[in-house]
């Protein structure tokens, strides 16, 4: 429990953060919760379980669908629509998954890839439904939410709520499953773990939670489009896990601060953000390959002795 | 203990491409057996293993255990079935300690991995650490797996695949790579485990002295076919077998 | 539905494969002998039909500006593959594939930007010499006689590459590194030395497609992330590494949008990617792929 003191010292800040900083930066504060969660969820399948998926953007933006439609269709209130995010993008992966997990590595990753392209192509064609390329509008929070700060404490409750649950998932035997899948998949069928199954059932509790990600980002945003299911919005939690390092659990969300706080800033003075990210990626993976977390742990003692001689880059 | 055949191999053959691994083998264990199995290198030792455990599919042939046919199963049901197996190679997890190593093969045993929100350290303590120290690594209980010596590495492998509490044991080479010492220990180890705890095991070796000094029955393979079995006093008699083999091993 | 009209719909898959064939020739190669997915592909691709439209401004008042051009930048192209290769690209061959991905998912953002500081953000028109300006009649159905210079350039690549790898000396060590990395290493051939080779011939491939493409419509930007994946999905149904399986993977893709648009127009995207899905489940190595890859 004493290690963790910091990242009480990190909630205090986040709860006082409004009282801090100007509305736009609270804004750039939901959007790092939001898109953290959604990177979080992405490595469970990335650095617990080992494998690259490329389309897991598909149930981000079906979670913001889901709560989309049903708020503005349905009128039906928010943590509906987030139950119904997640629940909607369980089942996509449930689907989806079959299919993947039979595959692994580079087969895997464009298997996935394959799959979001297909859902994208799907919700941009299905304007009746969908809206199409225009999307969906007038997605509004509910009164009590509405204001920027509002709205930011309640995705700091869910975001929360949710890493503390996979926080738990990741401790659990079935975290170290995924760990022992990753590590060594044939050892893993030699103990009598039917690898495919699990896989599949770690796919779909991903999925969830990056549903869970979607459904606030469509009230935050006011709107959704295709574009949330494609290969880009995909590369975004990939970026993000790298840049912060996959080993760690809080990883990713390290990795979201820095690549929204950057777009943020970048974005204010230059349009051609994505020559910075890009060069950012590559510097990354050439220069840091465990992220900024591996870049810490190399420089501390806090993870004690359990190092490999070669550097690990897998959560433990 | 009470004449059992626990495995029962009738008639398998495997062939890769041109090449016959496994030629219509026919082959059975008793409970309680202390076997081996010897031939040189390619003489389809391992392939056995491999379709016995569901690796590979095999060509034609069956594969009962305790009367049930499992020929073709995955190797998860074969595992959960009783059987279990170490690998040539030492095949374990380097990321993961020695004790999370061993903890991993007993959760999965006792059924826990669906477990989402109990810390795995909380669970099977006292199992991991019988097991660590059966197997004689609990000094290294803490360390990563894969900074283990290559000795130790072959000890945690015998322990991960005893950690499914497994009636049948298939060892490739336990011994692989270890010094006299750690032969030694490793072997009156799996004696032990056969005597005292009942299990029936089956192993492949190069070591000769290994093989004639613990195994009680012998089967030699080569080229997939078997070609002598019985007692090591019969085989090392058996003419054959010592054109084949051990006349090459002196 | 008649005849003309399916057969118009036949000719304009079979420029679309053509198309397709040239941008995934050289993604295939590459991923066949380094197995590195080079997601940077289609930029490269884009970056030749640019290179081609400077040459072929500068050069505008001559006849055979546009056919020089294309020639310039597929060598212009040649020379970029270089300078990634042994910049940047070589340094993740050892790694994982998460790394590799990234590093060339990494490259399309700043290989994109960079188009765009280089020739701006206006759309780039080509005239055409008047040898291709005008349709040419096939039954009676009028045709792009660009499509058959397009035809003839795809056929030579297919024929210049397949000549390549089995009738030379180096082609046929690619095709033994497609197969076995270590075989030809412990041949003593320096697979570094091919590496560069091969990345460097992937994308002069991809260079002269963009330069060949350059003169049909327009050229703009962000046209590389329409086309990527769908490069993707050529490769998968073919197969890695397999010139043939190039070849058909693109005509399928090509004739499966151009039919499609017939039929259900707005799935035309999706059932690509439900052929590419379809095969990566039963038949993961693609058409004409090697099983051993898997």
């Amino acid at each position: 429990m004493k290690r963790y003191w910091w990242l009480g010292l990190i909630f205090i800040i986040g709860l006082i953060l409004p009282r801090l900083v100007g509305e736009f930066w609270v804004h750039v504060a939901v959007e790092i919760l939001i898109l953290g969660l959604f990177a979080v969820s992405f490595n469970m399948i990335f650095g617990y379980m080992g494998q690259l998926s490329f389309g897991h953007a598909a149930y981000y933006g079906v979670g913001a669908y889901a709560t989309g439609l049903l708020m503005v269709k349905a009128s039906l209130p928010l943590p509906v629509g987030l139950v119904a995010s997640m629940a909607a993008a369980g089942i996509c992966a449930l689907i989806i998954g079959y299919f993947c997990v039979r595959l692994t590595g580079i087969y895997f990753a464009i298997l996935t890839l394959a799959f979001g392209q297909m859902l994208y192509y799907i919700i941009f064609q299905w304007y009746s439904f969908t809206g199409g390329d225009n999307g969906l509008q007038g997605i509004n929070p509910p009164e009590l939410l509405f204001s920027a700060t509002a709205y930011y404490y309640f995705t700091l409750c869910v975001v929360t709520a949710a890493l503390i649950v996979m926080w738990y998932i990741s401790r659990s035997p079935f975290g170290y499953t995924m760990r022992s899948i990753r590590e060594n998949a044939d050892r893993t069928r030699f103990i009598g773990i039917n690898v495919r199954r699990y896989m599949l059932i770690n796919f779909v509790v991903a999925a969830m939670f990056a549903g869970l990600a979607g459904g606030l980002w469509g009230p935050f945003n006011r709107s959704v489009a295709p574009d949330l299911c494609n290969w880009h919005q995909s590369g975004i939690p990939v970026f993000m896990a790298v840049i912060g390092g996959p080993m760690g659990f809080l990883g990713p969300m390290i990795g979201s601060v820095i690549y929204i706080f950057l777009m943020a800033f970048v974005t204010g003075f230059t349009q051609y953000w994505p020559l910075v990210i890009g060069s950012i990626i590559i510097f990354v993976v050439l220069f840091m390959p465990g992220g900024v977390l591996g870049l810490a742990e190399a420089r501390t003692k806090w993870f004690g002795s359990r190092r490999m001689e070669e550097g690990v880059d897998e959560p433990r | 203990m009470a004449e059992e055949v626990i495995l029962k191999v009738t008639h398998l053959s495997k062939s890769f491409g041109g090449l016959i691994a496994t030629n219509n083998v026919n082959y059975e264990m008793m409970r309680g057996e202390l076997s081996a199995i010897i031939g040189p290198n390619g003489a389809g030792k391992s392939t056995f293993f491999n379709l016995l455990t569901g690796y590979h599919k095999v060509d034609s042939g069956e594969v009962r255990y305790k009367g049930r046919d499992i020929t073709n199963w995955p190797p998860h049901r074969i595992v959960q079935l009783g059987i279990s197996r170490a690998f040539q190679v030492s095949n374990i997890y380097p990321a993961l300690t020695t004790y999370e190593n061993i903890r991993q093969a007993i959760l999965a045993q006792q059924k826990r991995i669906l477990s989402f929100f109990t810390p795995a350290e909380r669970l099977a303590k006292q199992e991991t650490e019988e097991l660590l120290q059966t197997a004689g690594l609990s000094e290294h209980a803490d360390l990563l797996a894969g900074n283990l010596s290559q000795g130790d590495k072959k000890r945690l492998e015998l322990a991960i695949s005893l950690g499914s509490r497994p009636d049948l044991v298939f060892l490739d080479e336990p011994t692989a790579g270890m010094s006299r010492e750690e032969t030694q220990q490793t072997m009156k180890l799996v004696e032990r485990l056969n005597r005292e705890m009942g299990l029936t095991i089956l192993f492949t070796e190069h070591d000769m002295s290994v093989v004639f000094g613990y195994a009680r029955r012998l089967t030699v393979l080569h080229q997939g076919t078997i070609i002598a079995q019985g007692t090591p006093e019969e085989v090392r008699a058996n003419e054959t077998a010592q054109k084949i083999y051990l006349g090459e091993e002196a | 539905m008649d005849i003309s009209l399916l057969f118009a719909q036949f000719m304009s898959g079979l420029a679309r494969g053509m198309m397709f064939f040239l941008i995934a020739s050289g993604l295939s190669l590459i991923f066949g002998v380094m197995n590195i997915l080079n997601f940077a592909h289609a930029t490269l691709w884009l970056a030749g039909a640019y290179f081609c439209y400077t040459f072929w401004h500068l050069m505008q008042d001559y006849g055979f500006a546009l056919w020089v051009s294309i020639a310039l930048a597929s060598l212009v192209m040649a020379a970029v593959g270089w300078v990634i290769e042994v910049v940047l690209l070589r340094r993740v061959y050892e790694r994982k594939l998460p790394e590799q991905l990234l590093l060339t998912y990494g490259l399309i953002l700043v290989l994109g930007d960079l188009i765009k500081l280089t020739f701006g953000v206006e759309d780039k028109v080509i005239v055409r010499p008047p040898l291709v300006a005008g349709p040419v009649f096939l039954f009676d159905i009028p045709f792009d006689s660009y499509f058959v210079f397009v035809l003839l350039v795809g056929v030579s690549v297919a024929a210049g590459l397949w000549w390549f790898l089995k009738k030379t000396k180096y082609g046929h060590i690619v095709r033994a590194a497609v197969f076995s990395r270590e075989m030809v290493s412990a041949l003593g051939i320096r697979i570094p030395r091919i590496y560069t080779g091969v990345f460097v011939l992937g994308v002069f491939i991809a260079g002269l497609a963009g330069a060949v493409q350059a003169p049909v419509g327009s050229i703009t930007l962000g046209m590389d992330m329409a086309v990527v994946v769908q490069a993707f999905c050529v490769v998968v149904i073919g197969g890695f590494g397999s010139l043939l399986g190039t070849f058909v993977g693109a005509m399928i893709v090509g004739e499966v949008y151009s039919f499609s648009i017939l039929f259900w127009p707005e799935g035309a995207l999706v059932l690509i990617f439900v052929v590419t899905a379809f095969i990566l489940i039963v038949r993961p190595w693609g058409l004409f792929g090697t099983p051993m890859r898997t």
